[in-house]
Parts: C-alpha cells; structure tokens; sequence
C-alpha cells in the first residue's frame, strides 16, 4: 500500500469525521433552539387564550363566562364542570386547539366552573360542600346571568362525577342536559387505587390530619403510577421531534398541565377514597350528601358519557356501569379512540369528540 | 442527514423505548397492585409523614434562631396571598354586575337601546343534525 494511498484514505475519513461533527453539532443546536426560545419566552405557551370573565365566586369555585362568538346562539348555556384536581385550561388549552374556542364558534353560550387551590382552612370542605354549595351556587350564577332557567352540565372526570351527584340531588332542577367525559362511578375498577386505599396500613384520615390539604404533587404523583414510565416516553419522543416547533410547544403544553394538579381539600379526598374507592357507594346507590341519597336512577334528562379506548386513568371498568344507572329514556354512551386528555384537548379532538359534541348539544340547547 | 438519523443509536433507542412503554408500564403497574407492595407503601407513606413532622418541627427552630422563615411561615403567607386573590375575585364580580347595571341603565328602557346581547335564537345547521 503506497503512502499516497494511505495519505488520501486517511484525508477522505478526516473529512468524513469532520462533516460528521458538524451535522451532530448542528443538529444539536437546531434541537435546542426551539427549547431555549420557549424556556426565555413563556408567552409562547400562554393557554387558555380564550377571553373570559369571572361572574361568580365561592371558596374553591371560579365560574367564567367566555365571550360569545357569534351574534345568534343557543338557548341553553353550557356549562363545563372541571374535575377539582385539574386546571381548566385544557379545554382551552391553545387557539385552534380549544374545546371551548370550537363550542363558541359553533354557537354555544360557554361557562366553566374551574377550581382554586384550597388554602388550609378550606380544607374542611367535602363532597357535598362541592357538590351542593359550590357546583349548585355556579348553575344558579349561570341562570341568574345568562337569563335562562335551563342549563347543560359537561363534566371532565371528575367533574362529571358532581355534575351527576347534583342532578341526582335535583332532579327537578335547571340541569337540561347531562355529558360527562371520562367519568368513573365504580371504584372497583379503579383497581390499583382500591387495593392502596383498602390496605389496611393507609390511613388517609391519618394523612388529612397531617397534611390538611392533600399536596397536587402527591395527586400527581398518584396520577403517575398508572402509567409510570408514560412521562419518561413522553420526553424520548419530544427528544425525536426536538426540531418541530409545533411538536415541541403543543407537549410542553401538555406537559405544564399535567404536573399542573391541584391540591384536594382533606374532607374531599377523605370522601373520595373511602365512598368511591373503597366503599363504592356510587354503584351500590349508598352515597348521601347532606343526608339525601344521590340516586343516579333519578336522573332522567338527556345524557351522554363519552369514554376513551385508551383510558387508563378511568378504564372502561371504572365508567361502563354509567350508562345503566341513569334512568334517563334518551341516553348514549360513546367509546372512541383517545386517552383520557387526548380525548378532549388532543390533536384529533377537533375530528372525533367535538363534532359529535356538537352535533348532540345542538339538537337539546333548543 | 436523514440517513444519519436513522442510524443514529440513540434515536433508535428512544423509539424502541416509547413503543415498549406500555407494556412496561403494565408490568409496573402489576408489581405495585400487589399486596404486599401496597402495605409496604402504606407503611412508608406514614413513616414518611412522621419523619417530615419531626424535621419540619426541628428544622422550625433552628431556621427562628437563624431569623429564617420557616415553611409554615410561607404557607402563612401563601395563605394571605390567597385570600387577597378571593378578595380581589370578589370585587371583580360585582365591578361586573355593577357595570351591567349601569350599562342598562343608562341605556334607558327603550328596547331598541338596551344592550345589545346575541340572540338565543339557534338552530342547529342541516348537516349537522
């Protein structure tokens, strides 16, 4: 082998090495553009972006009314009910990728009824303050303001749960129509939660007594152990699409709601674990709030539980007994294609949830 | 570029992680549904709740004696904070009311001048239903 040979090999790897540094460099530092650009500015991410108005106040509850879009609307308003861990804004969560932005376009009144950090001394709410008081003081706040005696309740998760217990309470009441997403009603089938909560070494009346306020980080941490290695894959794949703008803001998105959980008051959580989870007092129509029975048979106005395939924070044992305990003649429930958020704040929302959300709302807000 | 990337082993990696996911997830998710594993986080979590309140209490006082506000103290303030946020919600609820009255007021009470809100008039469109 001649020495010019060897020469000219070893130039052609130097340079292959040295277009080979420069294409990791540079991809390296197009991937950390997009993240650095969005650390500096939050802007970028702002949710909730569209314009509301607070109408009504009481301890945890916070009702706002979105502007309306259009110059003729629907009778009856909507009323979304968010799930007392969650933050509201991911039916708001960007433009062009907001449920509510979708319910004004198509000429719905929109209220929703998201929830503040319990501060200490609130801790002494329960269930039936959230139900009776505060889920009940923002429908009537909703018919004092728009004018109309009828309302529709759309409950996330949880939010559906009280949705259903206020008109089980109140099946004369303003409640017009009742959609529940992601709902569950059966704690058996929240099986990992039953079999923490029945160990006879948790204690939660223990931990309320310390803690006062269950922390969000410990409902997240909570959350997490459904899936604990979701976050982890979640952050691989943002690594895979690092140079996609549109990629990275939608997760970080995402991501900032779902460390976002806020903290259960101690009397709440106390009746979460032991009537829902352990007891399972919803199925077994044992539930009393304030010493009346929150019957669901007693529910009789038009109902809807949308449920997600993929579910695995409310698995389909966890809600598919819904659908029976209504007594309402017109009643539908739909499994479709999501988890429990992508289902209602996801990409494919706009094509999948909330047409047929409006299709069905459109038809009862007469 | 794209060959590069395709190649690259750690990509590779992290595509073969995020499709495994779930079922390494489920496999967890079984470990920790187990008895004994839910006693022993019981257990833990308890213990953990005892050991913060004895660190919490002797960390309070080495924190006075440094003039350093404690963690309740920022809780106390937390707390403040929060009730002037309610406060503050408070006033903007009635400033609202308060303006929808004045609004109408001084549209007088002729229908024609009331303030104009969308009608509740709506149908829903023939494709949709």
């Amino acid at each position: 082998m001649s020495s010019s040979t060897t020469a000219g090999r070893a130039d052609d790897s130097d340079s292959e090495l040295d277009a080979r540094i420069e294409n990791v460099v540079e991809r390296t530092i197009l991937r950390n553009i997009p993240g650095l650009s969005l650390h500096v500015s939050e802007s970028d991410l702002d949710v909730g972006p569209t314009p509301k108005e607070l109408v009504y106040s009481n301890e945890t509850a916070r009702l706002y009314h979105y502007e309306p879009l259009l110059d003729e609307i629907y009778r009856v308003p909507i009323l979304l009910v968010m799930s007392p861990v969650a933050k509201g804004y991911i039916l708001d969560l960007a433009e062009g990728q907001s449920l509510v932005e979708y319910l004004l376009l198509q000429g719905h009144d929109v209220y929703m009824l998201e929830w503040a950090a319990p501060r200490r001394e609130q801790s002494e709410l329960g269930l039936d303050d959230y139900v009776i008081d505060l889920v009940g003081g923002c429908i009537e706040a909703v018919v004092d303001d728009c004018g109309e005696n009828e309302v529709t309740l759309v409950g996330y998760c949880m939010g559906g749960m009280l949705s259903a217990m206020y008109t089980a309470l109140n099946p004369e009441g303003p409640v017009k129509n009742l959609v529940c997403f992601t709902t569950p009603v059966n704690g058996d089938g929240m099986e990992l939660y039953k079999k923490w909560m029945s160990s006879p070494a948790f204690d939660i009346e223990r931990l309320v007594k310390e803690l006062g306020n269950i922390p969000g980080d410990f409902v997240n941490s909570s959350i997490q152990a459904l899936r604990p290695l979701q976050r982890s894959a979640n952050q691989m794949r943002l690594l895979n699409h690092a140079q996609d703008d549109a990629f990275v803001k939608a997760h970080l998105r995402f991501d900032r709601w779902a460390v976002d959980q806020l903290p259960v008051p101690g009397r709440l959580a106390i009746a979460l674990a032991r009537d829902f989870i352990v007891e399972n007092k919803i199925v077994n129509n044992k539930l009393e709030l304030r010493g009346e029975l929150a019957d669901f048979s007693k529910i009789t106005v038009p109902f809807l539980h949308v449920a997600a395939l993929h579910d695995h924070i409310v698995p389909a044992a966890a809600s598919k007994d819904f659908i029976d305990l209504v007594g309402s003649e017109d009643k539908q429930e739909i499994v479709m294609k999501g988890g429990h958020v992508s289902l209602v704040a996801g990409g494919n929302a706009v094509f999948r949830l909330w047409p047929q959300l409006d299709s069905w709302l459109g038809a009862r807000a007469l | 570029m794209s060959n590069d990337e395709s190649m690259d082993p750690m990509r590779l990696w992290r595509e073969w992680f995020v499709k495994s996911e779930k079922s390494w997830s489920d496999a967890l998710t079984e470990m920790m549904g187990d008895e004994r594993f839910s006693d022993g986080m019981g257990r833990y979590v308890h213990e953990a709740l005892h050991s913060h309140r004895m660190f919490g209490e002797s960390m309070g006082q080495y924190l006075a004696n440094l003039n350093i506000p404690s963690r309740g103290d920022i809780l106390d303030m937390s707390d403040r904070l929060a009730q002037i946020e309610d406060t503050l919600g408070s006033i903007q609820v009635e400033l609202r009311s308060q303006r929808a009255l004045l609004t109408t007021l001084a549209a007088g009470t002729k229908s024609e001048s009331k303030p104009k809100r969308p009608a509740r008039t709506r149908k829903p469109q023939a494709d949709a239903s």
